[in-house]
């Protein structure tokens, strides 16, 4: 086991390759791979987006919400709107779907300053479930065209990008998504960190480990979860506005728009790692890879898989989520970045830098 | 006058089968303080065993209380192995475990009855179209009648293995205080794993009373009623048994009389909507539920 002073040259390196690793990814999906495949990205970006969003809430504040898909369709539908009635350019929805979504967080989480655990879980599955049907009721058909959805949902031709140069048609569309979707992924990151790090954020573990010794240490208990919980649905939304732009269309029924959505959100949170700042990130790609591998087991009747599986009506992919998930939950509580880290520090520890301005003496860092 | 009736019998007989499947919930909640997300699903995946045995020839009151064995095994089996091994690390862990369970089982079932020729569910009363009662000139379906008396039977029943016996001593004993329980010799693990049985198998009887109104089964038979009892329980506060009886039946005639009066407004499609959005206003001014028993925290 070898051990690394933090800002030291090797940890600089270490980081350096990390970095570098990612920028290759990123640069490599868009020009080497189909569009499809580029698709397949923007999706689990997508995911990854909704899931960084239910971790603050859930895996840093610790408060069940399953209503996220609300959260999801908001941003959905108020992208779709502004631009197909009122001819909004895209770019400006991302603000005012995160603006709406920001204040209906708020109003949900109202509940939410007087019930704990598992009523305030039963008051965001009301949302999950009364969303859909708000959205198809008829009286609401002249904004949201009812059961059917919004579809053909169209925008200005992508713009020309400096590097990227030209995108044009389908394939072009496909990267232009990636691109803005990697964007938002990396600026939702970026506002998770940041809260995290926070004053803020040190409130929101205070109050998932012990709510109670939180009140009393003078965390404004209110405050802090009605803005969590607004913060979370503002970026939620973020990634129903991303869906809507890259399919063009948002129905009732639509994937994450439905309780099902919010179920998605929770799985890739909880696979990739809960109260983790990576773990959404890992989980959307592993999701989505998952998802797409498992789907086709079953509708052939060859192989291992085929013989296991070869008699089922359905394709067990569901199945196989719902075994993987129950695993997790027993072998790596803290997903599979918190399994990553216990195992990269058998091989590397990072040393942390003593804090305080008068280093203490060396051999307080071989512990 | 007779619609009103009308409105109140049919919300009676739906109550009833929201009220047995919120029954377990609260079960489950008072023994283990959990939340089952998979309790519709369990349900569900109860009844298609039924349907099962019943297709094997077995007589059909004899099928659902197989179905309802069936049940009390799985919730016992689901308890002793999956749940109770999370719930030593995290309270949060054990409502993820339920989730996995509720995608499981629904695709479980579809993967073995999907394909199925849409399955016609017997019920267990006579529903044929002449067999109603008019009382108040309202008509009231043999069958209704049937699922509500034996809805409200098993109930007490549950208040009496609740109320009188040693086992439910022992349960609320566990509920209250699961080391102390454990000190005077009850076996907590057996306690807890059959409070969960029971909980399922009451929902297997609430899935088997549906099945039989619907007459067709799914995968996603159980998930309305779920939300229904789930939005029961918490009305009724999630500890009180007798709360989330009286909060299901009301929840039933609520929405048939709401549904039955504005059908512009609310209709079908949003008396479901009416229903969470009165429990969301409830919680707001009764954060426990309308029966249920505050909590007070010591520092």
């Amino acid at each position: 086991m070898a051990k690394i002073r933090e800002g030291s040259i090797q940890h600089w390196i270490l980081r350096l390759f990390g970095v570098a690793l990612i920028a290759f990814v990123v640069v490599w999906v868009p020009t080497q791979m189909s569009s499809s495949r580029i698709g397949q990205f923007s999706d689990a970006f997508i995911l990854m987006i909704a899931a960084m969003s239910l971790n603050l809430v859930l895996g840093f504040t610790g408060q069940i919400s399953i209503g996220h898909s609300a959260f999801f369709g908001i941003g959905g539908y108020t992208a779709a709107i502004l631009i197909k009635d009122h001819g909004w350019s895209p770019g400006y929805t991302f603000y005012a779907a995160a603006v709406v979504a920001f204040v209906v967080g708020c109003v949900v989480a109202l509940p939410a300053l007087r019930i704990r655990g598992i009523y305030l879980a039963l008051v965001t599955l009301a949302v999950a479930v009364l969303f859909p049907t708000l959205v198809k009721w008829k009286k609401l058909a002249w904004l949201t065209e009812g059961a059917k959805g919004i579809d053909s949902v169209r925008y200005e031709e992508v713009p020309v990008w400096p590097i990227l140069g030209e995108l044009k048609g389908r394939e072009g569309r496909a990267v232009f998504t990636f691109w803005l979707a990697l964007i938002v992924v990396v600026v939702t990151y970026l506002v998770c960190r940041g809260i995290v790090k926070s004053r803020f954020g040190r409130a929101l573990v205070a109050i998932r480990d012990n709510e109670t010794a939180a009140a009393v240490m003078g965390v404004n208990l209110t405050t802090t979860k009605v803005l969590v919980f607004g913060v979370s649905a503002a970026l939620c939304s973020l990634a129903g506005v991303l869906s809507t732009l890259k399919s063009g269309v948002v129905t009732p029924e639509g994937q994450y728009v439905t309780l099902l959505g919010s179920i998605v959100f929770l799985l890739v949170m909880v696979v990739g790692g809960a109260g983790t700042l990576w773990g959404p990130i890992v989980g959307g790609l592993v999701y989505v890879w998952l998802d797409s591998t498992t789907r086709d087991i079953g509708t052939d009747t060859d192989g291992i898989l085929g013989a296991i599986f070869g008699w089922a009506d359905q394709s067990p992919a569901t199945l196989i989520l719902g075994v993987a998930l129950v695993l997790i939950m027993f072998l790596a509580p803290y997903g599979l970045v918190g399994l990553f880290k216990r195992i990269w520090r058998k091989i590397v520890t990072i040393v942390p830098k003593p804090a305080g301005t008068t280093p203490p003496p060396v051999d307080t860092a071989s512990n | 006058m007779e619609r009103l009736f009308q409105y109140v019998f049919d919300g009676l007989s739906l109550g009833a089968i929201y009220a047995l499947l919120a029954l377990g919930l609260v079960v489950v909640f008072r023994g283990t303080g959990h939340l089952n997300f998979a309790q519709g699903e369990m349900a569900m995946f109860c009844t298609f065993v039924v349907w099962q045995f019943h297709d094997w020839g077995v007589p059909l009151v004899l099928a659902v209380i197989l179905g309802m064995l069936f049940g009390f095994l799985l919730g016992a089996g689901v308890e002793a192995t999956v749940i109770r091994g999370v719930a030593k690390k995290s309270q949060a862990g054990v409502f993820v475990v339920s989730i996995a369970l509720f995608l499981g089982l629904n695709s479980l079932a579809a993967m073995v009855w999907g394909n199925l020729p849409p399955e016609q569910m017997p019920s267990l009363f006579p529903d044929e179209p002449g067999d109603f009662q008019r009382i108040f000139g309202a008509v009231w379906r043999y069958e209704y009648i049937g699922v509500l008396v034996v809805a409200l039977v098993l109930m007490g029943l549950l208040f009496l293995l609740f109320a009188k016996t040693k086992f439910g001593l022992a349960m609320r004993a566990v509920a209250s205080n699961p080391e102390s329980a454990k000190l005077t010799g009850i076996p907590t693990s057996l306690v807890l794993a059959s409070s969960w049985g029971i909980a399922a198998a009451m929902g297997a009887l609430s899935g088997s009373l549906w099945g039989g109104i619907v007459g067709e089964l799914g995968a996603g038979l159980m998930f309305t009623v779920f939300i229904y009892a789930s939005a029961a329980a918490t009305l009724g506060g999630f500890d009180s048994p007798g709360g989330a009886v009286i909060a299901g039946l009301s929840i039933g005639v609520g929405e048939q009389l709401l549904a039955g009066y504005f059908p512009g407004w609310i209709g079908q499609e949003m008396k479901l909507s009416v229903a969470l959005l009165t429990i969301f206003v409830v919680l707001l001014f009764k954060p426990s539920g309308l029966f249920g028993s505050t909590k007070v925290e010591r520092v």
